[in-house]
């Protein structure tokens, strides 16, 4: 399997008659995009498309998610396959990346559940989508008693839709760079590094529920039995997120095509270990659902013989409980685990910080204290709705101030915490 | 005999076999910890959802009602989900208005339709 990542990289945003990219800069037809997402029955007349750059005195929020655009432009499949395209598989090919540029969508859903994204000041800082160029998209539902599914999916469509109509319409560019990356198939992956230990991916998903669910292909991952996947197919939109909760803690759809995890490992591949690929599972409701699910994933990995596995969370508390599951599970049957997670440690850190433990789990990375608390400036430009921090996750009664600053916890941030490791806060070894 | 224990009178109202909880989460938390001392076994993990328990006024979770000697798993997971309520230094704001209330109480009952129907324990759609 070979992708090539053909990247344009785009270091600013305008309004102009036609969509397209020139000198890094990204042009879009507000028109254009606007008519493209309103043709969804679903969502209402009042939509907006607005801009909001690196360094710019603007908030955003509230934040649902975050898509990187993106199309194919050579081999089988569409970006955002089983939901924007068809179902076949994808991963191979050319795929032209607008890098730098992100689409955001935004607008009241559930009123607790989205995330802040400050564009400067402090609360930038924590969130890497303050330094990306944003195409966001204001939503709203057509009918506001709508149902709530029905709405989060014209959400979600409208997010994948636009990212994939700003890429195809800079088809024709040539790239600025190109990155190749190749997967060997399983039985020439086994044996073409005698000598090293063969490294899997434990991929968990958010799976709970509305507003907590993650698609593969198109299918609710709370469906699937724990399953195979290449990493090069996440980095064409295999895997979408339908979850804004925490906003701190969220895999955005963004850090799933950019899943550095994989690059991670990719780059070490042949190096200091052997990587196999991804097994993909999720994070249910039910202790049968969960003792399922970590039974299999753990016994797709030691069918494959592996060595080590690196397992990311997603969310806490209920999932607490599917990571420490993988974790012995897997050590118990000789494979070494290492767990990426953040930490819910209370305001002044002194909790404990997951909800559950084991012994096996020796290995751990944290992102962050999600519950440590900031206070973000108030901003010139708010795109979407202030009032929402007051109900926001990780915001209180009084959150807002009335000088429009608002007080938080790094919950309320969007990928403050994230526990793919995709964010510019940490240790650098230098 | 599988039963559900809530305080979101809307999910109650929904299933063959519950049982209201006027009060808190923890409230909620802590009868289920009860059952568990007299043997029920839990069904649902305690922290579905994501929030924090500051943002969560409703808690429900599916039980095995029984009795007999406690069994470990749903002691440890009780135990730590009352933990996890305890640790947290903020409680709910005291008055929330009628929309986020309902909010909530939407997310609770999402959150659980999957599990109910699993259990074939929904009546109908909350």
């Amino acid at each position: 399997m070979k992708l090539e990542l053909h990247r344009l990289n785009v270091k600013s945003l305008k309004f102009a008659e036609k969509t397209g990219f020139a000198d890094g800069v990204l042009s879009v037809n507000k028109a254009e995009l606007l008519s493209l997402i309103a043709e969804d029955p679903l969502l209402g007349k009042n939509l907006d498309v607005d801009l909001a750059m690196p360094g710019e005195s603007v908030r955003i929020m509230p934040v649902k998610d975050v898509i990187e655009p993106r199309w194919k432009i050579e081999g089988k499949g569409q970006i955002f396959p089983g939901l924007l395209s068809d179902v076949e598989t994808v991963g191979e090919g050319k795929t032209l990346v607008l890098s730098g540029a992100a689409v955001l969508t935004a607008g009241k859903l559930v009123r607790f559940q989205e995330g802040i994204i400050d564009m400067s000041g402090p609360g930038a800082d924590y969130t890497p989508y303050s330094k990306t160029c944003n195409v966001v998209l204001v939503l709203e539902p057509s009918d506001p008693n709508m149902d709530k599914h029905d709405y989060e999916k014209a959400c979600r469509m409208a997010g994948l839709k636009a990212a994939a109509y700003l890429a195809k319409s800079c088809a024709d560019v040539k790239a600025d760079s190109v990155e190749v990356y190749e997967q060997a198939n399983i039985r020439e992956g086994m044996n073409n590094l005698p000598g090293l230990p063969k490294v899997g991916y434990l991929y968990m998903l958010q799976t709970q529920g509305l507003l907590h669910d993650t698609y593969l292909y198109g299918v609710d991952v709370k469906k699937i039995l724990p399953t195979f996947l290449s990493p090069l197919e996440v980095m064409d939109g295999a895997i979408v997120s339908g979850n804004c909760v925490s906003a701190c803690d969220k895999n955005s759809t963004y850090s799933h095509q950019n899943n550095p995890v994989i690059a991670d490992m990719l780059k070490r591949h042949g190096k200091d270990f052997n990587f196999i690929g991804c097994i993909v599972t999720n994070e249910n409701v039910t202790l049968a659902d969960k003792r399922r699910s970590s039974t299999y994933a753990t016994k797709l990995a030691a069918m494959l013989g592996l060595d080590g596995l690196v397992i990311t969370e997603e969310g806490f508390g209920n999932p607490d409980a599917d990571l420490i599951m993988n974790c012995w599970k897997a050590e118990r049957l000789g494979i070494k685990t290492a767990l990426l997670t953040d930490e819910y440690a209370g305001q002044d850190g002194a909790s404990q910080s997951l909800a559950d433990s084991c012994p096996e789990g020796d290995a751990c990375v944290t992102a962050g204290n999600a519950n440590e608390v900031i206070k973000l400036p108030a901003m010139k430009k708010v795109i979407g709705y202030a009032q929402e921090a007051d109900v926001i996750a990780g915001g209180w009664n009084g959150s807002l101030a009335d000088d429009g600053s608002i007080t938080v916890e790094l919950q309320a941030i969007t990928g403050s915490t994230s526990e793919l490791g995709y964010t510019k806060l940490g240790a650098y070894t230098l | 005999m599988l039963k559900l224990i809530t305080n979101n009178m809307n999910l109650y109202n929904t299933v063959r076999n519950g049982e209201f909880i006027d009060g808190s989460s923890l409230s909620v938390l802590i009868r289920v910890r009860s059952l568990v001392h007299l043997g029920s076994k839990i069904l649902t993990h305690p922290l579905c959802g994501n929030l924090r328990p500051n943002h969560q006024p409703f808690r429900s979770v599916i039980i095995d009602e029984k009795s007999g000697p406690a069994d470990l798993e749903s002691l440890s997971l009780i135990e730590d989900a009352v933990r996890v309520y305890q640790s947290c230094k903020l409680i709910m704001p005291e008055e929330i208005d009628e929309a986020t209330l309902k909010d909530y109480a939407y997310i609770d009952s999402e959150l659980m339709k999957e599990s109910l129907i699993q259990f074939s324990l929904l009546t109908h759609n909350p």
